[in-house]
Order: C-alpha cells, then structure tokens, then sequence
C-alpha cells in the first residue's frame, strides 16, 4: 500500500525563475527505507519539507502530493505531530527542554496525552532507545550523537507512520553515525515504520536501502533498487560520489559481474584480482623539517576535581606538513586544539610555536603571522551583514585560493550554504598569515564537492608552506589529505604515524577502502589506490 | 523518604513558612533558634562549603556592626566611638538583624538546592503548562548560551580580532561576542521553533509531564508545617520585643515560649525526617 504519492509536484520559490523541485512523481510504499540523494540544493530538503505540512517553505506548489490517500495539507496539525515524525541535521538546536525525560515527553505533552499514559510512552521508548541512564541528566550535557538519538527518540514517542530525515549524521562522528542509522534500520525492521532519508554519508545507507532515489537540480534522475543505481552511476558521473567504496572500486577497474555495495561484498571482488604487487611505489617522504608545534606532557581540566580532559598529551607536527588529529567526538580534541592555539592553559606541561613557547609571545602576536584556529563553527567567526563586509582585509588571500567568492559578496554569511560558510571562515582565519593554521572539523556538514574543495584548498595550503593541523573525526577526509594521521582516545596520543601506516594499521578507526583492501594490499586506505594497485597487478586475472 | 523526595509542593511550603517567619519576625530568641538550626542543618546535609561558611560569617559580622555605629538611639550606653554614643539596644538590634539576614542565606542555599530545576517546572507546570515550557526551554538557553559565548571568544581571539590589551577594545571585544551570539542564537532559534511545531506545539490543548506524585506523607507534612508556623506566629504575636528606647520582651510567657518550641521543632523538621530515614535504614540494613 502505498503510504506517500506524489504526482507531478512542483515547487518555485517565491523569489525564484527555476524551479526547486520539477516535476517530481513517486511512491513510497508502507514500510519502505528510502535513502534521498542529492548535492546541495537539488532540492532534496525541499521536498523533505513538502511532506510535512508545518515546515512547508512558501512558494509555489503544484501538483498532488498525498499521504496515506489524502492530500497532505489536509492533515490537522495533530495528526501530522503524531503521524509524520521529521528530525533535522543540527542535533542541538532541535532541542526544545533541558531535561532528557522532559524532551521525550514534549510530543506527547503537545497532543494532549494524560500523564499516566506519558509515563508509559516514555518509559518504553527510553529503554527501547537505551537512553534509561540519561533520563535525569540536562540536554546540553548530552554528546552530539546522544542529541541526535534523542531527538529521534522524542520523535518516535508519538509512534508515527513515516520519518523524515534530513540529514541526521550530517554532524556526527562515524561512530556514532553508525549507530545512528542502525538504530534508523532496526526501527525500520522491527516497528514497521517508512523511512525516507537524506543523506551525504552513503557508505552504511547506500546497501540497506530498499530504495535509492537521486535528484540533481529538482529531477529525479534515478529511482530504483540501490543495485540498479549502483550499476547505473558510471566513473566519472556526477553522482559517483554518492555510491559506497566497494562500488567505486569496482567501476574504476571496471569491473564485471555484480556490484559490491559493502566491505564484505567488496572484499570477495577483489580477491579476484591478484596481489603479487602489494604497495605502490612512491617516493620517500622527505627528511622531518624543523618543528611546528610541539606540545610535551599536557595535563589539563575544566574543573579543578573534574577528570582530565588531557593527560600526559605529546605531540609534534614538523613544519609544512598537514597533520590529522582522528577521534570520537566529545573525546577532548576540540580542548586540544584550544590549548594548542594558547586560548586554555594547561595545568602541567610546555606548549611551544616554532621552538618558542607559547606565553613568549608577546602582546597578541601570537595570533598574528603565527598560529590560526579555524573553529568548528563558522557562526561564530561572523560579525558583519554581508561577505564582503566579512572579507574586508582578506582581499591578499583571495587571490591566491583555488575558489571565487566574489558572487557571493553581497549575501549574508548566514544564507551561506555549510561548504561556502567554511571557506567564508578560512578566508578570515588566513587573513593573518598564519604559519601553523589549526582546523576544527572543518569537513563536518559538508557535502562531496565542498569536501573536494576544502581538499585542494588544504593542499594549495601546503604547497605554500603552511602548516596544517586537522582536528578531524572523518577518516574519509583525512586519507585524501594528510601527511600523518594521530589517534586521540583517553586524553593523549594514542598512535602517530604516516597516513598510509595509520590507515592500514588501523581495524574500525579506517576508511572503507582500507577495511576492503587490508587483507590483500598495503596501504590502499581510497579508492583510488586501491583501483591503481588492481590496475598494476594487471587487472582481471 | 528523604527531605528532598517528599513532593516538591511540600518542599516549597515549609521553605515559605520558615523563611516567613525567620524574615517576619524580631524575636532575638527565635532568631537565635533559626541562626543556630539553619547553620546545623547545613552541616549536617553538606549543603555549604566552607567557602559560604565564611561568606555567611562575613556577612553576620558585617550586619552586626553596622547597626550600632550608625544608630544612636536606646538609653543604655556602652561606650562612645568617634564621639557618639554605643547603645546596647542598638547593639541587640544589630545582632537580631545580622542573625535574621545570616539564616535566611542559609535557608534560601537549602531551598536552591533541594529545588532542582524539573521541580520548578513542576510546581509551574500544575498551574500553567505554558509557563512550564518556558521555564524549561530559558533553562536549556542559559546553559546553551554560556557554551556559545566561550566558543565566540575562543574564535575571534585565536583570529587576532580580540583584544584584551586595554579597557576600550575589552569593551569592545566584549560587545562585538555579544552581537554575534544574538544573531547566531536568533538564526538557529528557527530550528529550534520548526521542530516544535513539527513535533505538535500549539495543535491544541497542552498537558504537563511530571515524575513526581503526591503522598499521604506530603499532605501531613504540609498540615504539620502549617500548625507549627501558626502556633509560632502566635508566639511571636503574643511576646513582641522592642528594642527602642529600652529593650523589653515578654519572652517566658507561656506563649512566648510555646511558639520558640513549635519554631525549634519547625527548624528542625527536615532533619528529624532525615534522621528517622537514616535509622530505618540501618534497621533494614541489620535485617538482611
């Protein structure tokens, strides 16, 4: 039965001449797990917002969308609270209370439910969402991806028919984005509930998907099983991107039979490949230079009887090397790279710039020609009205970097998309000539092409002599730029090493290419590697 | 059950007597009850550091002293000071004051602890689910909008835009964090309000969501504060003290000293309930 119809549904924004969304007709069966795909501003959030009637943008609709056989404006807005669920990317700003019992009970508060039967409610899908030990405890102390599961939690208390997602791992760490869409899964499974889900993060989504659906500037272009889409998305489509490792590697050699869309289906492909040639040969990196940023024996904590938040930290980046930090979220590295770039000091041991401590430098000079912090979120870097007011005094920089900004001088930084935010920040983090730029998850949020941008800027970076610390929990991201990769777990340096060391070395904290190549190959941690050391060891055998 | 389990109604009704009293009444005697329960039973339940302890002590001195030195009325002179006259009953009235003021800190620290904020929120949301909402949703913003703030400072100061060199570009530095976190806060505020609606707010009539339930135990705490609070106004009614131009209290009355009694036992309420709690326990405890 189908649950969700669109015919021929159209949108235009107010104040636009193209069309968001053109012609879009599809049928979302009862019970179906839908994965969305798009590059920003294909209009997938558009038509996410269509679907539930109180977060409708203005403009002009046409066309038939129904729910469940009637028209979805026609829902009261109870019916919608309690029938259509929808959770957002930004796992803070959805919280509406500062206890966890009371946000699980917010819903049901609104529709009226008689406290007895509240309690009940709340009482199951805390246990059901394994959320019991944070009952008592204040939202804002919650982890990132414990907020996004409890907003998923609060949503499903009303036991709706369909959810809506808009990019709900957008800001988690791969772990917890993980469990995040395993427990979008197992709802799935076990409670019957429609999915339909927008999503930049496709390597765990794209397999578990009953159906992959890809706009691209308001078309649907594709709307089949995940197989089917996976086949049909060549090597140097667009939407490439999109597709899980094991499929990019498999297009790139051009590989026969059927398409692996997981680790495991990707490693019995390439085991019909041969491995006498085991690692690419490449040149030796070049002997360490003189030292960047040398932090030796850290000790440091918010609260003189709290815990450490680092403990007996070192670490060393060498001048002109990009350096990537991997971690969990919510482990310390954000506190790190504060103490780092001298904005909290530690209460035992040396942080020292370029061979001079951090407290020799005097009179704020520290923060000019030295050392720069992009922080994690760019709202916090914005002051003025437009971008160009932004970028006064950056005009040196602009030249230089391998993007134009210029067409979007005279918006506000806000109506900025995550990727042009971020290089918006940049610009203004490099206006002082840094020699050591730190980046706070500077991936976080964005799609495939700001990604692959953000990666040539980093690279341009280096090719000028700066040095790059990467505060990072995307391993995906690290592997196409860093030099050396460092874990972060329990408050110090776990493990510091070359990327490719690092990445092959490492079991669960890896890229998908690596998890698909460590058995037969060194140090394939893309997917490009991987199809280059297929290629040499003379592709099908 | 603990003092602090009993339904936060009840919580809040022997706070509002005892504070009545304490802040109502000059009674030095009463006073001296109030000053000397409230410092026991913070004590006893670590509700103050030694850090208050010496605010409050500080606080005492300082009240004591004032009175005296800046008022010269009363027929019994001590001694001069600058060439003005010390009263005792100047004096008396200082300590009753500095005893009055010092006990109440201590109770109002009491009432601050044991009135966590989903027990605010429940008190309100009985009247007004509305109110109740909000309240909890200003809580989340505080605590949100302290995290945004140090983030703010971080970023603009590692940016080199941050000064704190001299007191104008402190002050600006400190405006221009400000202007930031109310745009930012404002923008996202949008997320905050789609999924409210989203998720129902306004469909209709609203209900509020507690995990608290009154007991046959709250309502004769509540009953027990009250005849107690009445016998003690009573007391205080019947042996009034003036201080000025002589101090004269009619304190062994047989009222006088019925309220100081009902007024001990008020003070010590939570602890006896505490106590009683803490001995059922090992009995239990010594069962097993």
């Amino acid at each position: 039965m189908a649950l969700v119809t669109l015919k021929n549904l159209s949108f235009t924004y107010p104040n636009g001449y193209t069309k968001a969304l053109s012609d879009i007709s599809l049928t979302i069966e009862s019970g179906a797990f839908v994965t969305l795909m798009g590059a920003t501003g294909s209009g997938k959030s558009t038509l996410l917002r269509l679907l539930k009637p109180e977060l409708r943008q203005n403009g002009n609709i046409t066309g038939t969308a129904l729910f469940d056989g009637e028209e979805i404006t026609k829902l009261s807005p109870r019916d919608s609270a309690r029938r259509i669920g929808y959770v957002a990317q930004n796992p803070d700003e959805q919280l509406v209370t500062d206890k966890v019992w009371h946000e699980l009970a917010f819903t049901l508060e609104n529709l009226g439910y008689k406290r007895a039967d509240i309690a009940r409610r709340v009482g199951e899908t805390a246990a059901y969402f394994d959320l019991e030990p944070l009952m008592e405890r204040d939202t804002s102390t919650l982890s990132g991806g414990e907020k996004q599961l409890l907003n998923l939690a609060a949503v499903m208390a009303a036991d709706p028919e369909l959810l809506l997602l808009d990019e709900p791992t957008a800001q988690l760490d791969p772990i917890a984005a993980a469990r995040f869409i395993d427990t979008i899964h197992r709802l799935n499974r076990e409670t019957g509930v429609t999915v339909l889900i927008c999503e930049h993060r496709t390597e765990e989504l794209f397999p578990l998907s009953d159906r992959v659906i890809i706009l691209d500037h308001g078309q649907l272009t594709f709307d089949d099983i995940p197989r089917k889409v996976a086949e049909s998305i060549g090597c140097d489509s667009p939407y490439t991107s999109f597709l899980p490792t094991a499929a990019r590697i498999f297009h790139q050699v051009s590989g026969r039979g059927e398409i692996p869309l997981t680790v495991r289906e990707g490693q019995r492909f390439i085991a019909r490949y041969g491995n006498s040639v085991r690692s690419l040969s490449e040149p030796k990196p070049s002997d360490k230079n003189e030292i960047a940023l040398s932090m030796k024996n850290i000790r440091f904590r918010y609260d003189r009887n709290g815990a450490d938040i680092l403990s007996d930290l070192d670490l060393t980046v060498y001048s002109g090397e990009v350096f990537a930090l991997l971690g969990a979220n919510g482990a310390g590295k954000s506190t790190m790279a504060a103490v780092a770039a001298g904005l909290r000091k530690p209460y035992y041991g040396k942080v020292a710039l370029f061979s001079k401590p951090l407290k020799d430098y005097k009179n704020g000079s520290l923060y000019q020609h030295n050392l720069s912090l992009l922080p994690q979120d760019a709202e916090s870097v914005f002051i003025r009205e437009t971008v160009k007011e932004e970028l006064k005094g950056c005009e040196h920089i602009l030249d230089s970097l391998p993007f134009d900004l210029s067409p979007l001088s005279a918006r506000h930084p806000y109506d900025l998309s995550g990727g042009e935010r971020q290089l918006v920040a940049l610009c203004k983090a490099l206006s002082t000539d840094p020699r050591l730029l730190i980046m706070d998850e500077p991936s976080k949020g964005l799609d495939a092409n700001a990604k692959a941008l953000l990666i040539q800027v980093i690279g341009q970076l280096k090719s000028d002599g700066v040095t790059v610390l990467l505060i990072t929990h995307d391993t995906e991201f690290a592997a196409l730029c860093a030099d050396r990769c460092a874990l972060f777990a329990q408050g110090r340096i776990a493990a510091a090493d070359t990327t490719e060391r690092f990445l092959s070395g490492n079991r669960f904290y890896t890229t998908a290419a690596s998890r698909i190549t460590r058995a037969r190959y060194d140090g394939a941690y893309t997917a490009h590697r991987a199809a280059r050391l297929i290629e040499e060891n003379g592709g099908m055998r | 059950m603990r003092f602090t389990q009993l339904n936060p109604f009840a919580v809040t009704v022997y706070y509002v007597c005892i504070l009545a009293v304490t802040m109502f009444s000059m009674n030095p005697f009463l006073l001296c009850i109030a000053l000397v329960t409230s410092v026991l039973s913070a004590v006893l339940t670590h509700t103050a550091n030694r850090k208050n302890h010496l605010f409050s002590l500080a606080v005492f001195v300082v009240a004591a002293a004032l009175n005296p030195i800046f008022v010269h009325k009363g027929l019994t002179v001590l001694f001069y000071f600058n060439g003005n006259p010390v009263t005792l009953e100047a004096t008396l009235y200082g300590l009753s004051a500095a005893m009055m003021l010092t006990s109440a800190l201590y109770r109002l620290r009491d009432l601050s602890k044991a009135l966590t904020s989903d027990k605010v929120l429940y008190l309100f949301g009985r009247f007004s689910p509305k109110l109740a909402l909000l309240l909890s949703m200003t809580l989340r913003f505080v605590s949100l909008l302290r995290v945004r703030w140090r983030r703010i400072q971080d970023s603009q100061k590692a940016l080199g835009l941050y000064d704190d060199g001299n007191l104008i570009d402190a002050v600006r530095g400190r405006a221009r964090v400000l202007s930031i976190l109310i745009t930012w806060t404002l923008e996202n505020g949008i997320v905050t309000a789609e999924s409210m609606e989203s998720r129902g707010y306004n469909s209709g009539r609203r209900t509020s969501y507690a995990v608290y339930r009154v007991h046959a135990a709250d309502v004769l705490f509540i009953l027990v504060c009250l005849s107690l609070t009445a016998l003690t106004a009573a007391g205080i009614w019947q042996s009034k003290a003036v201080y000025y131009p002589e101090f004269d209290m009619r304190l062994f009355s047989p009222w006088g000293l019925a309220g100081a009694a009902a007024f001990t036992l008020l003070s010590v309420l939570p602890l006896i309930i505490n106590i009683k709690e803490a001995i059922r326990w090992r009995l239990l405890l010594s069962k097993t």
